[in-house]
């Protein structure tokens, strides 16, 4: 069975760009599921089973660090692997992520390159 | 810490890696204009050991070049796409001088992008702040990218 991917992220250009960015990297994906922020990505969540998440930082409603901090609550989606693909470079940000959970992070811009090296040891 | 130098480099990385356009810089404007006309402008808000902004002003027909490249489809009038993606190449160009500055020690959180646009509007900059204004071109129009960091 194919695997399924969520990218979370406020601006729907951007996701747009990663889900072109997966594709460019040789990434095949049986479904790509996109959310505008950390809630409506658990609302997802609640009704979907995916394999690995890509998420945004600075969004509004709910943040990815808090996205992080509620899905590392939830038994049931605890283990999915998130990335983190953000503007927010800062070794603070990206620090207080990988202590929620966060498998790991992708700079703003980016390449479909970085993207394969990042998900790929992690499919 | 050389703001032009900064700006430049962030503006033509993101050009070049997402849009697989250059960006050339120019010279450094020495005086604003506040008034635009015809254009779209993003502005992201700086927080933090002191406040900035970071602003982008694009003509309308530059910025459905733009947009229509970041989509890699035909974009003929600025709609939600436009401002969306305008406002996320602001974030982007934000984002990486806010690197830069916290090499610097200084620490910022970034507000979300602000966008406006239409046939004449006026965006004010912070009072009392140094800033940069650097004009840019583009296959297909210019556009200005613009930092102020509060005194």
């Amino acid at each position: 069975m194919g695997k399924k991917v969520l990218i979370i992220d406020d601006s729907n250009t951007m996701r747009k760009i990663v889900t072109r960015s997966l594709r460019q990297a040789g990434l095949d994906f049986e479904a790509i599921l996109e959310a505008g922020d950390g809630q409506a990505a658990l609302d997802v969540l609640a009704g979907e089973t995916v394999d690995i998440i890509l998420s945004d930082i600075n969004m509004p409603v709910m943040d990815g660090i808090e996205f992080l901090r509620q899905k590392q609550a939830d038994p049931k989606i605890k283990d999915i692997p998130v990335v983190m693909i953000t503007t927010e470079a800062g070794a603070d940000i990206l620090d207080e992520a990988k202590s929620l959970g966060a498998a790991g992070s992708i700079k703003k811009p980016f390449t479909p390159d970085q993207i394969q090296e990042t998900l790929g040891s992690l499919l | 810490m050389d703001l032009n130098k900064s700006i430049s480099q962030a503006t033509q990385e993101i050009f070049q890696t997402m849009l697989m356009m250059e960006a050339n810089p120019g010279q450094a404007l020495t005086e604003r204009d506040n008034g635009f006309v015809d254009s779209v402008s993003a502005i992201v808000g700086m927080a933090g050991t002191s406040k900035g902004m970071l602003a982008i002003h694009i003509p309308e027909s530059t910025a459905l070049v733009i947009t229509s490249s970041f989509l890699m489809m035909e974009v003929s009038e600025v709609d939600e796409d436009v401002k969306d993606a305008i406002g996320e190449l602001a974030n982007m160009v934000a984002g990486s001088i806010k690197a830069d500055l916290t090499e610097q020690g200084q620490d910022f959180k970034l507000s979300i992008p602000s966008v406006v646009c239409g046939a004449e509007y006026e965006i004010d900059c912070l009072a009392d702040s140094d800033g940069v204004i650097m004009p840019f071109s583009i296959d297909g129009g210019e556009f200005l990218v613009e930092f102020h960091l509060q005194k």
